[in-house]
């Protein structure tokens, strides 16, 4: 490399193009500092810190959404694309991090732990999540997903105490390094395959996505690319929960606590499928086999997600294998968007709707959870509606735009992803979404039911007392603004989408 | 940069890029099926890094044969990575050991519905 070569790299890498996640960074670092400069005694305040500074990069992000200067243009040399889902997705993964920090508040009070590394490893998550979305270079993609599931390690297993919470990040750590080395795997054999120079096609840069769409043009029937792109398509599958990748699923969500349960299902599979969507174009040439495995993929994911949750009395299995339903909904909908452009918009509209309804009904659920946050029954919500109308409210909003019912926010979603599906000609997927849709309806009411309904309990016999009842965690004002806000969007985003979906679906 | 000077060696003692591709294949698929049947985690673990050098010898020769030097980077990026995984990953291991005294899969089955 000449020296040129090296000041136009230099001249490249525009850092202002990633102030949100420089900013997201510096936060984190100031967090571990302030634990070591104030008193113990004012450690409160720093997970407010957090949360202000927060707040304050999504408004700047927000000030700038449509007239930052580098939309559309690469940095980094390529290491970056920064595009319209982009600045979306950075926004998405800010509002989750905001909600986790504000749910972590909540949950870590009711445990003896240190406080401050939580939200700092959800800050440094987020960053690497804003920067996968907008990745276009595979070295960068491994390097911030593999950022991204280290830090999910830590937070599964936060509650070190418990020895349920350690068994949750002991089963993620093994299946999370298992899907990430054939990611890896699928990632060389494409790169050795493109920068092979005696192949036709072949490209000097084989590690980014430009350079391997391509090779794969100009070889449509490369027998190591194919299994390259299976194995790539399979260590994504595994971040999203997809048949036959799903086994970590339950276990971990039961026994990771309850806010980074919340960030594991909307976030993770969020930046999966912002992975998934970022990769559609780079296997074009491949769109048969990738539309075969996807749609095996989806169809077994929405009927294994919601027979698997018929029987769930523990509602956070009973939540996370309905979350692996909605990837199958969701990968419905990647399928569709190889030949329907307006699929992406739909897909990045339901993810919307199910941040809205997932951390709506996570947020009752921190504070429904006593000390064990692995345990947590449908039992446990006996005369939830009487005792706490409010929480009991956004429940059966939050459930109900799970479930898909008209009104609410979740439906617009499933029916935005079911049109595109259907302009796609998907018939046999869709007759399974429908059957699924119907299925979740069972569980979701019967979790609904559980709270708002009395059931028969057995009766007392002479001389037992009612078991004492764990004391209740009040709802404080943010994470009480932060319930009002996910319902009230669940409801309004039902009646109206307005410019977001009408922003979305431009394209 | 190529021919390097060690291509008199190699025309006498030559490895063909098949020969590490086949390498690189079988250490994925001892590592993979490690992971799948052994019943010890720190045993399971050291198949997961196998699984990774199996990915980085397979890089280090597409590298080399392809004259790119992509590949030859992006292998310390997975060093990093694989230190920081082993870093956390043993870190859960011992305080699970510590909380349940044992680490073997089959006695790891607390979370049930």
């Amino acid at each position: 490399m000449t020296i040129d070569q090296l000041q136009a790299a230099a001249a490249n890498n525009l850092w202002a193009a990633i102030t949100p996640e420089i900013a997201l960074g510096v936060l984190a670092l100031l967090l571990l500092g302030l634990e070591m400069i104030l008193p113990k005694a004012r450690h409160s305040v720093i997970p407010a810190c957090s949360i202000a500074g927060q707040l304050g990069v999504l408004f700047a992000l927000a000030l700038n959404f449509t007239t930052t200067p580098y939309l559309d243009r690469d940095t980094f040399n390529g290491l970056l694309h920064h595009s319209r889902d982009g600045q979306y997705l950075r926004a998405f993964f800010l509002v989750c991090s905001l909600l986790v920090s504000v749910l972590g508040v909540v949950a870590l009070a009711k445990q003896k732990m240190p406080r401050i590394e939580f939200f700092h490893i959800v800050l440094v998550v987020t960053a690497a999540m804003m920067l996968l979305a907008q990745s276009a270079n595979f070295v960068l993609l491994f390097v911030a997903l593999e950022t991204i599931t280290v830090g999910f390690y830590i937070l599964v297993s936060y509650t070190r105490s418990n020895p349920l919470s350690l068994e949750a990040g002991l089963k993620y750590l093994v299946l999370g390094a298992l899907s990430s080395a054939i990611l890896l795997f699928g990632i060389v054999l494409l790169y050795g395959v493109a920068g092979n120079p005696n192949s036709l096609g072949s490209t000097a840069s084989p590690m980014s996505y430009a350079g391997v769409r391509q090779f794969l043009a100009a070889n449509p029937d490369n027998f190591l690319a194919s299994i390259g792109i299976v194995f790539v398509l399979s260590g994504i599958a595994f971040k999203i929960g997809a048949v036959p990748f799903q086994i970590w699923i339950p276990d971990v969500y039961q026994g990771a606590p309850t806010p980074v349960t919340a960030f594991l299902a909307v976030a993770s599979k969020a930046a999966g499928f912002a992975v998934l969507i970022g990769l559609l174009p780079v296997f074009q040439p491949y769109a048969g086999l990738v539309a075969v495995t996807l749609s095996i993929m989806a169809g077994a994911t929405i009927l294994f997600g919601n027979l698997a949750a018929l029987t769930q009395h523990n509602v956070k299995r009973l939540l996370g294998l309905s979350g692996v339903s909605h990837a199958g909904y969701l990968l419905m909908g990647v399928v569709a968007a190889q030949t329907v452009p307006q699929a992406i918009g739909a897909i990045y509209f339901y993810l919307f709707a199910y941040l809205l309804a997932s951390f709506a009904v996570f947020a009752v659920m921190t504070h429904v959870a006593g000390v064990n946050d692995a345990d947590q029954d449908l039992d446990h919500y006996a005369d939830f509606g009487k005792k706490r109308p409010y929480l009991a409210g956004v429940l059966a909003i939050g459930l109900g735009s799970l479930a898909g019912i008209p009104p609410l926010a979740g439906f617009m979603g499933k029916l935005m992803v079911f049109i595109a599906a259907f302009k796609a000609g998907l018939y046999p997927l869709l007759a399974i979404a429908i059957v699924g849709v119907v299925l979740s309806i069972y569980y979701y009411f019967g979790w609904i039911k559980a709270a708002f309904f009395t059931t028969w309990r057995p009766p007392l016999a002479p001389g037992e007392t009612e078991p004492a009842e764990a004391a209740a965690t009040p709802v404080g004002f943010p994470a009480g603004l932060a319930l009002g806000v996910l319902a009230a969007g669940s409801v309004i985003f039902g009646f109206f989408q307005g410019p977001i979906a009408a922003w979305l679906l431009a394209r | 940069m190529f021919p390097l000077p060690l291509a008199t060696l190699s025309e006498a003692f030559t490895v063909t890029l098949n020969a590490y591709l086949y390498l690189a294949a079988v250490l994925f698929a001892v590592g993979f099926f490690g992971v799948l049947l052994r019943k010890n985690t720190l045993v399971i673990y050291m198949c997961l890094e196998l699984m990774l050098v199996a990915s980085t010898i397979a890089l280090v020769a597409f590298s080399r044969y392809n004259g790119v030097l992509d590949g030859n980077v992006f292998v310390f990026f997975i060093l990093t990575v694989a230190a920081a995984e082993v870093a956390v990953g043993l870190a859960i291991i011992v305080a699970l050991f510590r909380r349940r005294q044992t680490v073997q899969v089959e006695e790891l089955n607390a979370l049930k519905n």
